[in-house]
């Protein structure tokens, strides 16, 4: 790793919340930040949306899950594929998922299988019903094409706190 | 047995049931949730002898009702009060209420960590790498929600210490302390119930009316601390005024506040919840409010039964092919009225009711439906009905009689 690399992202490390500390492990950068929508109504009586750290979070309410990863080195990736699990507590919101570039497929069963969300199914007391994002475990994201060296790819979806 | 007096919706009946055949019947009357023993020198319960307020025609009557179906699908692991309840809707609105499910949401103070995993391949070789672990704790969700439990009260001038049954139930997601409040001055009824001088009292013995044995609530001093999803029943009391007349209605509220805070929906009181987090009001923001009702009713009504056995040998043995005589009187013993009175008693169990044996005052009435004032009514178990008409204390005692035989 190169010594100019380390101290940009000392920097940034600076700046950083206590939860978007990374962990550099060698050719990515992968950090996950949760956060919370604010609404604000701006001088000129439009409502602004801004996201906030997720503080105060109650029953009802909805965070906001954000993965960024970063290619640190010289050399390409290949076949990305980042898994963000939906926590015990929340449930994901239907067509929240969000990431350019990728394929998103979500799991009914821990992260043991995925698929597009319309083709995932459950059973339950013995019938077999299709799916709701109540039910999905885990979401993954599938980058198309490589990942450059220094380019960056994010996920984000959002999530309920039951 | 039972006595119901029509008003403009479907009439409420009492019933009597009598036990086993093979031994004398015995009265027993099933009491209602309304009526009170205040009633007591009768020796079973007067009717409902007032027009029920019509419920489907007023805007307001209909707010009321959805926001009060709303919050009781709110409430959970309440069957026998939505019981009640629904009997009540069902006269009026033929309205049936699921158990409603509810859950307070995550505790207070659940920390819920997640991390993404990123798999990828650098000139072939596959790797795995984690992110950091975001953390978030769950706060405290401030919510409550109070539901009348009562059905509409009838009371007479001058009563004293007449209850309304109210649940206050915990609808937030940690502890909470609330401060119960009573108010009986609210616009839209025709008088204001007037608090007794210990208004508000807790149903400790859960008999759903106020007795010896309940716990009066002294504000500061046992404010009902509820965990999430806990309730707690609580009772109302008022006093009549002197000046009501009949079929008047009187409108009496309990409200319970969250002791950490009330305000709007999303108002956050920092450090004020459980261990330390902070506390967010939820979309009742801390406060929660029902409203109970009393109806000004005056008549009292002295009802008596009786049977007689005579079996086909010329004695008194409740025998198979034994014939038995019901005599049931029907008395109103102070000036009020008990308005489109309607007598009905399901033939009793193990009996076969004796075809022509319906007798009102002397006069034989037919079996079948017809212009006279009784019948035996088979469209569901067979019942004896005989509709009295508006009956007053000048009109006397009224006697019916039917027979059966025992199968």
């Amino acid at each position: 790793m190169k010594i100019s690399h380390l101290f940009g992202y000392a920097f940034l490390l600076f700046f950083s919340s206590a939860n978007a500390i990374s962990q550099e492990q060698g050719h990515l950068n992968v950090t996950t930040l949760v956060q919370m929508e604010e609404v604000s109504v701006g001088d000129d009586g439009e409502r602004q949306t801004r996201l906030v750290p997720a503080d105060a979070v109650v029953p009802g309410d909805v965070v906001i899950y954000t993965t960024t990863v970063e290619n640190v080195s010289d050399e390409g990736a290949d076949n990305v594929v980042v898994t963000n699990p939906v926590p015990e507590h929340l449930s994901y919101i239907a067509d929240s998922a969000f990431a350019p570039g990728m394929v998103i497929e979500f799991s009914v069963d821990g992260g043991v299988s995925y698929a597009p969300a319309e083709d995932l199914t459950v059973e339950e007391d013995g019938v077999t019903r299709a799916a709701t994002s109540d039910d999905f475990t885990h979401i993954r994201f599938v980058l198309q094409g490589e990942l450059a060296a220094g380019a960056q790819g994010i996920t984000r979806f959002r999530a309920r706190l039951h | 047995m039972g006595f119901s007096s029509k008003s403009r919706k479907a009439p409420i009946s009492l019933s009597c049931e009598c036990e086993a055949v093979h031994s004398l019947p015995v009265i027993t009357v099933t009491k209602q949730p309304e009526i009170r023993r205040y009633y007591g020198n009768s020796k079973v319960f007067p009717g409902h002898c007032q027009s029920l307020p019509d419920w489907g025609s007023s805007t307001r009557a209909n707010a009321r009702r959805d926001n009060t179906l709303d919050r009781i699908r709110q409430i959970a692991k309440r069957k026998n009060r939505l019981t009640e309840i629904s009997r009540l809707f069902a006269v009026v609105f033929l309205v049936s209420l699921t158990t409603p499910a509810f859950s307070a949401g995550t505790p207070v103070g659940t920390v819920i960590d997640n991390m993404a995993q990123v798999n990828f391949e650098v000139a072939g070789t596959p790797i795995s790498q984690n992110s950091n672990v975001s953390s978030i704790t769950v706060q405290e969700r401030i919510d409550v929600v109070v539901v009348l439990q009562s059905a509409q009260v009838q009371v007479a001038a001058n009563d004293t210490d007449r209850a309304l049954l109210f649940t206050v139930t915990n609808t937030g997601n940690g502890s909470e302390t609330f401060l119960l409040s009573i108010n009986s001055v609210i616009g839209g009824d025709s008088f204001d119930p007037v608090p007794s001088t210990t208004p508000i009292y807790f149903d400790t013995d859960a008999s759903g009316d106020f007795n010896v044995g309940d716990v009066a609530y002294v504000p500061g001093s046992n404010d009902p601390v509820l965990v999430a999803d806990a309730s707690v029943d609580v009772l109302i009391l008022n006093d009549i005024p002197g000046t009501v007349a009949n079929s008047e209605i009187g409108r009496s509220e309990l409200t319970a506040d969250s002791l950490t805070g009330t305000g709007a929906p999303g108002d956050v009181f920092l450090t004020l919840g459980d261990g330390g987090t902070d506390a967010v009001l939820g979309t009742t923001g801390g406060t929660g409010t029902d409203t109970g009702e009393y109806i000004v009713g005056d008549v009292q009504l002295n009802i008596l039964k009786s049977v007689s056995v005579l079996d086909q040998f010329g004695g008194t043995e409740p025998i198979p092919g034994a014939t038995m005589t019901y005599t049931v009187t029907v008395e109103v013993t102070n000036t009020g009225t008990a308005t489109n009175s309607v007598f009905n008693d399901p033939i009793p169990a193990d009996t076969t009711y004796l075809p022509g044996s319906i007798i009102l005052n002397a006069a034989a009435l037919t079996d079948v439906i017809d212009a006279d004032a009784g019948e035996l009514d088979t469209s569901g178990a067979p019942t004896v009905v005989v509709r009295l008409g508006d009956l007053t204390q000048v009109l006397g005692i009224q006697t019916v009689v039917f027979q059966v035989t025992i199968d």
